[in-house]
């Protein structure tokens, strides 16, 4: 089985036992993972997460990891890069030893409690400088409150005489009446005269209410005052930016002002003291501008700690981040091995290449001797008749094109995979309804500039449009490259021809300006569609034609070379009755009516028609009148002699291969059922005992093992079974169900034949489309310009030429290009790839390190 | 210098080199993917250009253009 695994089949996998020692288990795995080429089956389905081996390991490195992350966020609110984890060594990011794990727990535990110390001690900080911030509003407002209130007390006193004076007013002016003019006297005055004020600052959006509640529930009982604090207050809890009034509310009454207070302290309002007097006031500001002062200088400090820390973990964070996944990522895995208590070996079951096998067993003796143990690791392969997954080993050049397939389906173990001829089929008929040598050009140019700055790309973050083209730039490359060569074939280049050859037609000089063309002699056009077509009248009912039977022909070919693949499938997996049931009545049928098909359109171009005296027939009809009058050809639409004898003879082929198609398969199944039935044989698949073939050295210590916790029964030769394998894969044979399938097969085979012949006339209407979108956009701006003149001319051809590029790009070259490879994609997933595609494969699925990190970026 | 031998002619030239593909692909784990890109890309091509060939080797119909210019080869 050492043959070489090549692309056009998945490669060979073989499932192994790994016998590891306790010890090591961890070290094993964590080299496995960055081999990346073995797929662990998960050996405890039964136990659930919770009660697996390493459940407290993975808890330790969720919390690890958990502290990590909240690091990153801090350093996001702190706008501090992380280094990008490309800049480390590679051994940086190597699984790390225990020791280093647990080291690396500890230090961040620290880091994570001193960042958080410092977070609350700055927040702390922040609000008290809030809080600062806005008592010195209110102390300035408030002040300059009170100074107004007394620079009016003349104004109050002349309203005593009102009978409706306010309460308040009332008050105040029966205190302005005593003959003092003394501010200080004044202002001792509202504690004589029993009135209070409540000071404090509110959000803006809600002063409108606090006014409103505070006049119901007082009834008017109060005096308010309030301005607005010009300055923005950013509340530290959650950043945000608040707008803020200062109020100061004079009432009388201890009751009233306790009402106040409580309103105000529901509302959300902050009060802050402030003194009636204004020499204290003074006093108060300047305490709170030093202590503001101080403050800042505290909090500069905290902010420039907290940074450095946040800068210093941020140079090995990605490392960190790193080591914690491959090591969360191990343990995981660990979790799927089973565990024995008593020879304290743990035992994994993976899937792996088998030309990976040589390259597992180095490495493992390789962990092996450096952890210096003397009990090696045991690599054993075991025989399954588990299916084994699916595995194309891909680079970055084919990766792109198998992952079209795999959009489709995983192909089964070791059947054709049609990614391989995916790598030109797709493109080149892409390339026919995108054919222009012009615009097949820039897309060859864009992928050619995202393959050089390849490295730099891929490390930036892209947008989702653009990281699509780049995944795809291998496929775009081939795209253009092939675009290239139909332009040149179609003698397309923006709209316009090449002239790079001599014309096989010439176009005589009298009677212009109207003329038709005549051909020279026997030469013709040597590579593509002569130029002489270009800019004529019926070049359009030409390459109508052409294309048309250039469609038909390229999807019979593409489909001819696809059904040919269920043959080489049919031979892989040894099935004679696929060859003779399904391949050989398939291709039978299809080639009697579409291959006669193809071979009329060849033959009816390579025959002279004029030359013979003979009127050209049409193949249309004569498919038609093929099978609705067969053995009768009329005169006139003759082909060639014998014409409707051989006609009759494809019609009875493909008649008579459809029932071969039907029943041939269903009934060779049956007879074959019966004839192992009457031999006494049973089905296959439920013979599958799998013993794991251990050389018997360490068999005889006790016969009662226990794997999971469940007894191994099997003590006879000492073999354990890890697992049961008794799954049964072979299904018993149903003859009505392998008729249905084969009447579903039949119907659709005959059915798709037609329908996906006429499928590929896709081809012709997009590169019709393409030639003609590419014409009007020409003709539309700078056909224009070139028929101006003067200085008009140059600057109308700036501007259309600025249109016409901009428009080439946008419309021809991305739209175009998307909706051509769109169809291209569809001819591949449906027209060919059912011609021989078997499917139902389970995908490899590798644990790999490089894997992991390429899904689920650190950074 | 191209009429219909031209076709054999070129059948020749790919086969040939078809056959350089297959002998001079690059060694190693990538050669199924050198080899099968380069001769299916060879066949390809001919065929497009065979078919095109083909298409105009005995013309039905002849171009013919309403406004051109004396001394013009035609074309565009």
């Amino acid at each position: 089985m050492a043959t070489k695994d090549t692309l056009f089949r998945s490669a060979s996998m073989s499932l192994t036992q790994l016998y590891i020692s306790n010890e090591i288990g961890r070290e094993v795995v964590s080299a496995l993972g960055e081999l990346g080429v073995t797929q662990f089956r998960d050996l405890n389905s039964e136990t659930s997460a919770f009660q697996r081996t390493f459940t407290k390991e993975i808890r330790r490195l969720d919390n690890i990891e958990r502290q990590l992350r909240y690091f990153k966020s801090q350093m996001e609110k702190a706008n501090i890069e992380m280094r990008s984890h490309w800049d480390f060594d590679e051994d940086m990011l190597a699984a790390p030893q225990a020791a280093e794990i647990d080291e690396l727990a500890d230090r961040s535990e620290q880091l994570e409690q001193r960042v958080k110390n410092l977070n609350e001690s700055y927040e702390t900080l922040k609000k008290r400088e809030m809080e600062l911030t806005e008592w010195r509003w209110v102390l300035k407002e408030a002040g300059s409150f009170f100074d107004r209130a007394h620079g009016q007390t003349d104004d109050i006193r002349q309203s005593l005489d009102d009978d409706d004076a306010p309460l308040l007013r009332n008050a105040e002016a029966e205190e302005g009446r005593r003959p003092n003019g003394d501010v200080g006297q004044q202002q001792q005055s509202f504690a004589v005269m029993n009135i209070g004020f409540v000071s404090g600052v509110i959000p803006r959006e809600r002063l409108a209410a606090f006014e409103r509640i505070l006049w119901r529930t007082l009834r008017g009982n109060l005096y308010m005052n309030q301005s607005e604090i010009p300055e923005v207050i950013i509340n530290p809890e959650d950043n945000e930016e608040v707008r803020k009034n200062v109020f100061v509310i004079f009432a009388h009454g201890k009751e009233i002002i306790a009402k106040i207070r409580k309103i105000s302290e529901s509302l959300g309002a902050d009060l802050y003291n402030v003194d009636e007097n204004s020499d204290l006031r003074r006093d108060q500001i300047h305490e709170v501008n030093t202590r503001l002062s101080d403050l800042a200088s505290v909090l500069r400090n905290t902010k420039n700690t907290l940074d450095a820390e946040l800068t210093q973990i941020a140079r090995s964070l990605a490392a960190w981040l790193i080591v914690i996944k491959k090591e969360k990522a191990v343990y995981n895995a660990l979790n799927m091995c089973s565990y024995d208590q008593a020879r304290k070996t743990l035992i994994a079951e993976a899937w792996c290449p088998t030309n990976s096998l040589p390259q597992i067993r180095a490495t493992l003796q390789d962990v092996n001797d450096r952890a210096g143990l003397s009990v090696p690791t045991i690599v054993n392969q075991i025989k399954t008749n588990k299916t084994p997954p699916t595995y194309n080993k891909t680079n970055k050049f084919t990766e792109g094109f198998q992952t079209i397939i795999n959009a489709y389906g995983t192909a089964k173990y070791q059947e054709v995979n049609p990614g391989l001829y995916t790598i030109v089929t797709f493109p080149f008929l892409f390339a026919v309804m995108f054919g222009d040598f012009g615009h097949g050009f820039l897309m060859f140019m864009a992928a050619c500039a995202m393959i050089y700055w390849e490295k730099p790309l891929s490390r930036s973050k892209q947008d989702e449009l653009f990281s699509m083209a780049f995944y795809g730039r291998y496929i775009m490359l081939m795209m253009g490259t092939y675009s290239m060569f139909t332009g040149l074939i179609y003698n397309d280049v923006f709209s316009k021809g090449f002239t790079a050859f001599e014309s096989a037609w010439e176009y005589p000089e009298d009677g212009r300006p109207e003329v038709t063309a005549h051909l020279k002699g026997s030469y013709r056009y040597p590579f593509g569609i002569d130029w002489a077509w270009h800019g004529s009248d019926n070049d359009l009912l030409f390459s109508n034609s052409f294309k048309m039977k250039l469609s038909i022909l390229m999807g019979w070919c593409h489909m001819t070379y696809a059904l040919m693949f269920s043959l080489t499938n049919a031979r892989h997996f040894k099935s004679k009755i696929d060859i003779w049931g399904n391949f050989v009545p398939g291709l039978l049928f299809f080639q009697a009516i579409f291959g006669y098909l193809t071979f009329t359109i060849v033959y009816k171009w390579s025959v002279d028609w004029y030359a013979e005296g003979r009127n050209p027939p049409s193949l249309l009809n004569m498919l038609i009148q093929m099978f609705l009058s067969p053995g009768t050809v009329a005169e006139g639409d003759q082909l060639y002699p014998g014409q409707a004898t051989v006609q009759v003879l494809l019609v009875l082929i493909a008649v008579i291969n459809v029932p071969i198609l039907l029943l041939l398969k269903p009934l060779y199944l049956r007879w074959e059922h019966n004839r192992t039935a009457a031999k006494g044989y049973r089905g296959i698949g439920d013979t599958s005992h799998v013993t794991h073939a251990l050389d018997d050295d360490d068999d005889e210590e006790g016969d009662t093992r226990h794997m999971n916790g469940r007894p191994s029964t099997d003590t006879d030769e000492g073999a354990m079974i890890t697992e049961n394998i008794h799954e049964e894969e072979g299904e018993e044979f149903e003859f009505s169900e392998v008729m249905i399938h084969q009447t579903i097969h039949t119907i659709e085979f005959c059915l798709n034949c037609v329908s996906h012949t006429a499928s590929y006339l896709r081809l012709w209407a997009l590169s019709l489309a393409h030639q003609q979108l590419s014409v009007v956009l020409w003709n539309m701006t700078l056909g224009n310009a070139f028929t101006m003149s003067g200085g008009l001319q140059i600057v109308m051809l700036v501007v259309t030429f600025a249109m016409w590029f901009v428009l080439t790009i946008a419309v021809l070259c991305v739209m175009e290009g998307t909706s051509a490879m769109l169809h291209s994609l569809r001819l591949h997933w449906v027209e060919a790839m059912s011609k021989h595609f078997i499917g139902e494969g389970i995908p490899f699925e590798p644990f790999s390190f490089k894997l992991l990190l390429e899904e689920d970026p650190v950074d | 210098m191209a009429n219909g031998w031209s076709l054999l002619v070129g059948f020749v030239v790919i086969v040939a080199l078809s056959a350089a593909a297959y002998f001079f692909s690059p060694k190693g784990e990538n050669q199924t993917i050198w080899r099968s890109t380069l001769i299916l890309s060879f066949a390809s091509c001919y065929i497009m250009w065979a078919i095109t060939f083909l298409a105009q080797w005995h013309p039905l119909i002849e171009p013919k253009m309403s406004k051109l210019r004396p001394g013009y080869p035609g074309g565009s």
